[in-house]
């Protein structure tokens, strides 16, 4: 047989050839990391070597308590910041009214820093969970609303003329004709707030709490386990990559994306 | 000033009237101050008449069919849709609308899109599908009834548009230049597509265009509109035999109409 192979997959490189690459690149660092620290003993406090920080890793029995509660803060908070927001967002394009009162502090919110505001939460609600919460919410909340917003603005003005001629109510052109339209608003603005939630939770735990990943950050610091901080870390890389990537993934699923060949759901 | 004369110019009197415009004018306010965007309209639309508005960009034509459709209020005069104000018909969802972008929901599917109206009026939910495919099947895109607008080409998205608008049976088709957007031999295409849907259905039609002799192809009447403020400078009833044929287009006597109405525009 002297027939040439079809190139039918020239363009689209396979899972191997697009994981590969920077998975030689990371392994190669973790090998010059390893040896740099062997080589020259590096005390631990100051660098630990990868090896160290797997070992310490896969002992510690408590690391999925922490890392269980900072998500939980952060999801309740995203959760309750994405009903919150949308719900505000309906509110806004449908009456002028809440869109000039209530806008504009959305925007000023988003100036406050945040963490100037967790010392405050914790004279309210104390050194639980709570406070946490909030602080996720009111992190991931800006995002969500701006961009919600934007999303249901953004729906054809000829479809709500001809939804209008057809004399159909609010809900008929928010259920068929808006809400649709802004789902790919939606999803990118999931895709940065569930990620802000996690930093919200984070920094929250380090003022005044004795459990989650910031305790483990703040307390690991103090007492030079570096070792212990360079797990948190990994693990709070871990779970940013996780809400990106998850809702990358229900981005291009179900949101619908707008290509040069149009929309695609 | 001589121009304040406001008349009445009705089609056949055999016609039952259905859509009067008595001394209308819109009067938008913008920044700049207030424009006067249509002035002193009167116009009587006989029922199943095909009558276009043309003019150029800017003398109000659109307004004027936004108007009529009540999607904006006049800030002067009346508009009666068989004897009712226009608000009663557009409730009654006597109007369908096409627009230059054929604005379909890039979501849904051809056939969901012609059934996004069905949804809103409450037309039966079971008989849906069968009325969707019936009218995709009359523009011959019964095909692509699964395709999404993207999938689909210029042409055919603004065919689906069209029966969108006819879905539910609407009384009056309101068209905002619908095919200025298209080629010129899929824009003829869709010309007679829609001569042989108004031939079935004998809807009342208001075409608005700025193309002379798509408005001579098609029209029992034109409507020539003036910029600034927008107002009727003329009426001109198209004297050509029905069925409309392409082969007209080229006898004197459309040449005739064209130059008629080029010369009521003042180009």
């Amino acid at each position: 047989m002297s027939e040439t192979q079809p190139p039918a997959f020239a363009d689209s490189p396979s899972w191997w050839e697009r994981v590969l690459p920077p998975l030689l690149f990371l392994v190669a660092l973790l090998f010059l990391w390893e040896g740099t620290v062997r080589w020259f003993d590096i005390p631990k406090w100051l660098l630990p070597a990868p090896s160290a920080i797997l070992d310490r890793f896969l002992k510690l029995k408590t690391l999925w308590l922490h890392t269980g509660l900072t998500v939980m803060e952060a999801l309740s908070g995203f959760l309750a910041s994405a009903v919150l927001g949308i719900t505000l967002s309906a509110g806004i394009v449908h009456s002028r009214f809440l869109e000039r009162g209530v806008f504009p502090y959305v925007v000023v919110s988003n100036a406050i820093p945040i963490i100037a505001i967790i010392p405050l939460l914790t004279i309210w609600f104390g050194f639980g969970y709570a406070p946490k919460i909030m602080i996720a919410a009111i992190i991931s909340f800006f995002p969500i609303v701006t961009n919600t917003t934007r999303g249901l603005k953004s729906a054809d003005p000829r479809v709500l003329d001809f939804m209008r001629s057809i004399n159909a109510t609010r809900w008929q052109v928010f259920s068929k004709v808006q809400f649709p339209s802004a789902l790919p608003f939606i999803f990118a603005a999931f895709r940065i707030a569930s990620s802000l939630s996690i930093v919200g939770a984070v920094v929250a735990e380090f003022y005044g709490s004795d459990r989650g990943l910031g305790y483990l950050v703040i307390t690991s610091a103090t007492q030079l386990q570096t070792d212990l901080l360079f797990v948190s870390i990994v693990v709070l890389a871990g779970l940013g990559i996780g809400c990106f990537s998850l809702f990358g993934y229900v981005e291009r699923r179900f949101g619908g994306v707008e290509t040069e060949r149009g929309y695609r759901r | 000033m001589t121009t304040q004369l406001s008349l009445t110019l009705g089609p056949d009197a055999a016609q039952a009237l259905c859509i009067r415009l008595d001394g209308v004018g819109v009067t938008f306010r913008s920044s700049r101050g207030a424009v006067e965007a249509v002035s002193e309209v009167s116009l009587d639309i006989g029922e199943g008449e095909f009558l276009a508005l043309l003019g150029p960009t800017g003398c109000g034509k659109s307004t004027l069919l936004r108007l009529i459709g009540d999607l904006i209020p006049p800030s002067r005069g009346r508009v009666e849709v068989r004897g009712q104000a226009a608000h009663a018909a557009r409730q009654r969802n006597e109007f369908g609308f096409v627009f230059q972008e054929p604005a379909l929901l890039p979501w849904r599917t051809a056939l969901e899109n012609v059934s996004l109206p069905l949804e809103v009026v409450g037309f039966p939910p079971e008989k849906r599908r069968a009325r969707g495919k019936e009218l995709l099947r009359l523009v011959g895109l019964l095909g692509f009834r699964n395709s999404y607008p993207h999938e689909l080409s210029g042409g055919m998205k603004q065919r689906v548009a069209i029966v969108r608008a006819l879905a539910w049976g609407p009384s009056i088709l309101m068209m905002d230049e619908p095919f200025s957007a298209l080629d010129e031999l899929t824009r003829n295409r869709l010309q007679e597509d829609l001569l042989a849907l108004w031939a079935v259905e004998h809807k009342t039609i208001v075409f608005v265009t700025h193309n002379i002799s798509e408005a001579v192809y098609l029209a029992d009447r034109i409507v020539v509109m003036s910029p600034r403020p927008g107002r009727i400078a003329a009426v001109l009833p198209v004297r050509l035999p029905r069925p409309r044929l392409p082969e007209m287009r080229d006898t004197l006597e459309f040449l005739e109409h064209v130059r008629e109405a080029r010369k009521a525009l003042g180009v």
